[in-house]
């Protein structure tokens, strides 16, 4: 049981690093997009993270399954089950996390600007230098919430039937009529979490040095 | 007092604005205001709140632009006149933002930065010279103003005075040809305030522009070879601090003297 328990988690295990490793970089763009001087990109990426905040993620899970059989009419396979789920939670997250980065971003002060500006900094060498480490420090708790959400959330892949661990769980439960593999699984999610906390608590020291 | 005089003949100025002219909207905030500064000398800005003197500094250090007139620092013409005014030059641009440094109001060091890499990062990233070579560099002038033992600290471990001081040390870094101080001495008590008094006069002594835009006359009036009075957009009055600030001629300036020193 508790073998089967751990196969799923290895699925769980993949759909959250695919997703932060899909995740982390889309939320810049997300958050450039929506920080655009171009009033049209700004209002799409907008859009997009309006609509990826205010729908349940299950539906947009569904919602990426199915489009290319009720949109496109291309008949999918099995495998494609696991790629929807990680195409549906990159989208997903990188909408909530350009959100992080942008109020990151723009909670930097112009003076950081300005003094790179005028000591010669590039654009590229200002935000990399000057306003990239500030800015990971100032989101470095929102993202922590975030992360923590994403290691629960990915229970809802059982809904298309992907078998991470809480559909070997729910299947376990229903076969050997006992609530054990429930329990079980709640203390692989917890003790998940409590391991991602760690290492954010300890970033967040490294990150004490210094405050603004 | 200076020799700037003889200079003013034998040299060209290292950061000359004329007839410049700023409006934000309707609302024009210079009107073709000209100011130079000559190498050695230093110069105040004056006037009353409103007047233009944070939009003038904004647009001498490239931060905002002139909507017309001539700008040049040194040999590097930075504006061009246009048909519809001011044409800025990037590659001009470029170049002027080596010739001066700015100590800010509030100083804007990175806080994430040690006060040693806050001072040496812009002259290896930017300038592309030798860190080792950066390094001992920034340790005099860390001595110079007399931080040495704070090398390794960030901003947020100083004082606002040593933090100001930081700013001085990381401007002198890029061997500036010119030095604007924004409010250098309102945060300072009178020890600080004579350090500071102290730094600048040798900034000039060693070839060095100096502009301060300051609302302290008495500061003013003690650093500067020059002062010129901006008021309402326009520099009224200018000359040594003795003519403008003792004998003030136009009328807009006495007004205003008559308020400061009461
Ligand atoms: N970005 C801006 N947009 C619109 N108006 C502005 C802007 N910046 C400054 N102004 C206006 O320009 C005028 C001059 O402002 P400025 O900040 O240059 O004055 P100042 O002389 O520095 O005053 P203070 O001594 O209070 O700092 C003011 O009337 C101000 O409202
Ligand atoms: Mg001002």
């Amino acid at each position: 049981m508790f073998g089967m328990l751990l196969e799923g988690y290895v699925v769980t295990l993949q759909i959250f690093f695919l997703t932060l490793l899909g995740a982390v970089p889309l939320g810049v763009l997300v958050a450039l997009g929506r920080l655009s001087k171009s009033k049209i990109l700004s209002r799409i990426v907008g859009a997009y993270i309006s609509l990826m905040r205010g729908t349940p993620l299950m539906l947009q899970m569904f919602a990426v399954f199915f489009a290319p059989y009720y949109v496109f009419g291309i008949k999918t396979d099995k495998s494609y089950m696991f790629v929807a789920v990680i195409i549906a939670f990159i989208i997903n997250y990188s909408a909530y996390f350009g959100e992080i980065y942008r109020s990151g971003i723009q909670s930097m002060p112009r003076g950081q600007y300005e003094a790179a500006e005028v000591l010669g900094y590039s654009n590229s060498q200002t935000f990399f230098r000057i306003i990239l480490p500030q800015v990971i420090k100032r989101i470095l708790p929102a993202m922590g919430n975030e992360i923590v959400t994403l290691v629960k959330d990915t229970s809802l892949a059982f809904s298309i039937g992907v078998a991470e661990m809480f559909t070997t769980g729910r299947a376990l439960v229903a076969g050997q009529r006992t609530m054990l593999p429930f329990a079980i699984a709640a203390a692989i999610y917890w003790v998940s979490c409590m391991v991602i906390e760690f290492f954010l608590r300890r970033a967040e020291k490294k990150l004490d040095y210094y405050h603004d | 007092m200076t020799n700037s005089t003889i200079d003013a003949q034998t040299q060209q100025p290292a950061v000359c604005v004329n007839n410049a002219r700023k409006a934000f909207g309707d609302k024009v905030v210079l009107h073709d205001v000209s100011l130079s500064i000559m190498p050695g000398e230093v110069v105040s800005i004056i006037g009353p709140s409103g007047a233009g003197k944070s939009t003038m500094l904004r647009c001498l250090t490239l931060l905002d632009t002139y909507d017309k007139g001539e700008f040049s620092y040194g040999d590097i013409k930075v504006t061009t006149q246009g048909p519809h005014g001011a044409v800025y030059d990037k590659q001009a641009m470029k170049a002027a933002r080596m010739r001066f440094g700015i100590v800010f109001q509030n100083y804007n060091l990175f806080p994430h930065y040690t006060v040693m890499k806050n001072i040496c990062d812009a002259p290896v990233v930017v300038q592309g010279r030798d860190k080792a070579e950066v390094e001992a560099e920034a340790r005099e002038l860390l001595k110079r103003v007399d931080l040495t033992e704070h090398a390794d600290k960030v901003p947020c471990e100083l004082s606002g005075g040593q933090q100001q001081r930081v700013a001085i040390a990381r401007a002198l870094a890029m061997h500036p040809d010119v030095m604007y101080f924004d409010e250098a001495t309102s945060a300072l008590d009178p020890k600080l305030t004579a350090d500071m008094h102290r730094l600048i006069r040798e900034f000039a002594a060693s070839g060095m522009a100096v502009g301060i835009v300051t609302h302290e006359m008495g500061f003013a009036r003690e650093v500067s070879d020059r002062v010129c009075f901006l008021i309402d957009g326009t520099i009224v009055e200018e000359g040594t601090p003795e003519e403008v600030i003792e004998h003030p001629k136009d009328p807009r300036t006495k007004a205003f003297l008559a308020h400061a020193q009461d």
